[in-house]
């Protein structure tokens, strides 16, 4: 279910009590004022990190003259 | 009910070398393997670590996956090809499944997993992985925690060096600092599925094959490294002896290989074979040997047919409205494909001996061919004798890979075996095909 607060859309994900928890005590005295805000920083690191790359090439050319050397002398090709 | 499963993958490893002449000197494996049920693996179509591994995780056939070998052409292009990767495979992995089924899975070193996909529970990506500086491991900070407690991870050996004793020394480093992956990732998570693939097997085999094997053309007997496939299995009892005491007691363990190896009878050329034979046209006889094939090389209004180097031959028809240059109309494609398929069929070897050389067009083999498939797939004389694309040799037959030495060619047999301390899972069959894999393994996750 979806709701506004400050102007941001937000909705509910549901953790481990457990872990919420946890995360509870390693943010004291971080900064993060919430299990919340904790949890979407990470997320966003954690997910920014595969899409910058879905568009990407996995190789680049560099990569991928050097797999085909390495292919190469394995006898792969 | 589901159980907890332990693969130990060793790539390329053979049954005789694994079930038969090392097996009593490897206290750990070998008492394993003994209290085991032992089969024979049969390899796949094309027996090659990609695709391979990837058939056993998805019981799918390479001509299903769209996989052929670890490159691929692109359609209509004589001379680009992409490498496949994670991004190319399409179907579900058992890992995939097991996620789903709420199951978590370590997976280290299966080939195609760069670039890493989310898991549920943790990854670090094959050898095909261009080096510790990309990111390889799922979650992204596992790569920080491998890396402080073992160093930058090694994904593979530098091969083919003529100086051997260097390659020793990687490969027995790499080894070790795996082992210490493995074991530190078996005790990092609660999992239910564990599956690693130690490419070592395959490196040391392909590197020291013609040093070990008295039927091997280049053997001499008492020479250096007459020990050191033997040595290496060694280490890997070593470091299984340590990473089993971090396998919960009640998990079936499997032993598997994704094909095997035998000794490399030379390396036949392919292209210069086609050129004598008049489905290739050469602009020039000139070139020094070993040259790469490339297409300026070639007059393609004159060109029939062309092929790759590799364990297997890879031959593709110069096909009209597919290739750029393609001379062969279509009504014409299948007699073509017929007669240089027969044609292949009656190659004899150097000294005019007959060769058992096998000739497939890809939906021969597969229920369904998608991706980039060549033509026609050839094993030279049953695999001992490897295809070599290059140009510019005097003679069409190689004693010597054209790469470089390579020892070993691959084999269809490899290795399958499963122990289950509680005794409810045993291999029924003597030989059983990598495609059966997927569905034994998924049988003891989730029934």
């Amino acid at each position: 279910m979806e709701r506004e607060v400050g102007g941001g859309k937000y909705t509910t994900v549901s953790i481990p009590t457990t872990l919420y928890r946890r995360i509870k005590k390693i943010i004291q005295g971080t900064g993060f004022t919430s299990v919340s805000s904790f949890v979407t920083y990470i997320l966003r690191e954690v997910v920014a990190s595969y899409e910058d790359r879905i568009d990407e090439e996995p190789f680049t050319e560099e990569d991928k003259q050097a797999i085909l050397e390495k292919l190469r002398k394995l006898g792969y090709l | 009910m589901s159980r907890k499963l332990f693969v130990i993958g060793l790539d390329c490893a053979p049954p005789k070398l694994l079930y038969d002449e090392f097996k009593d000197e490897l206290p750990v494996l070998g008492s394993l393997l003994d209290e085991s049920s032992k089969a024979t693996l049969h390899s796949s179509h094309p027996p090659i670590t990609i695709p391979a591994w990837l058939i056993m995780v998805t019981g799918k056939t390479a001509g299903e996956l769209g996989m052929y070998g670890f490159r691929h052409r692109k359609p209509g292009h004589y001379n680009e090809f992409y490498i496949v990767n994670s991004r190319y495979v399409k179907h579900p992995t058992l890992w995939s499944e097991a996620g789903s089924r709420g199951l978590t899975s370590v997976v280290v070193g299966v080939p195609p997993t760069y670039p890493q996909k989310p898991v549920k529970g943790l990854l670090v990506t094959d050898f095909v992985t261009p080096g510790p500086e990309s990111r390889y491991t799922f979650p992204p900070t596992l790569k920080r925690e491998i890396e402080s407690r073992y160093g930058k991870y090694i994904f593979d050996v530098v091969f083919r060096s003529e100086d051997r004793d260097r390659v020793i020394r990687e490969l027995w480093s790499m080894t070790r600092q795996h082992f210490k992956v493995y074991g530190y990732l078996a005790e990092r998570t609660k999992w239910d599925f564990y599956m690693f693939v130690e490419i070592g097997t395959d490196r040391v085999q392909h590197a020291f094959w013609g040093y070990m094997d008295p039927q091997h053309h280049k053997y001499e007997p008492g020479n250096k490294y007459e020990n050191v496939i033997r040595d290496y299995y060694k280490l890997i009892d070593q470091g299984l002896g340590e990473l089993l005491k971090k396998v919960p007691e009640d998990a079936v363990i499997a032993v598997v290989s994704d094909h095997g190896a035998k000794r490399m009878k030379g390396a036949f050329v392919v292209n210069q074979w086609l050129a004598e034979k008049g489905y290739l046209k050469l602009k020039k006889n000139n070139l020094p040997p070993g040259s790469d094939f490339k297409a300026e090389y070639v007059d393609w209004s004159k060109t029939v047919a062309w092929g790759w180097g590799g364990y297997y031959a890879r031959i593709f028809i110069n096909l009209e409205g597919r290739e750029k240059n393609g001379v062969v109309k279509p009504e014409d494609y299948e007699h073509v494909r017929e007669e240089l398929a027969e044609e292949i069929r009656k190659i004899r070897g150097p000294n005019g001996e007959q060769w058992n050389t096998k000739v497939y067009k890809p939906e021969e083999l597969y229920p369904e061919v998608r991706g980039d498939p060549p033509d026609l797939m050839v094993y030279f004389d049953d695999l001992y004798w490897r295809s070599a694309g290059t140009l510019g040799w005097p003679t069409l037959y190689l004693r010597e890979n054209d790469r470089g030495p390579d020892d070993a060619v691959h084999d269809w047999f490899g290795v399958f075996s499963l122990y289950d301390p509680q005794e409810s899972f045993n291999l029924s069959k003597s030989i059983v095909d990598i495609t059966e894999i997927h569905d034994i393994f998924s049988s003891i996750l989730w029934g």
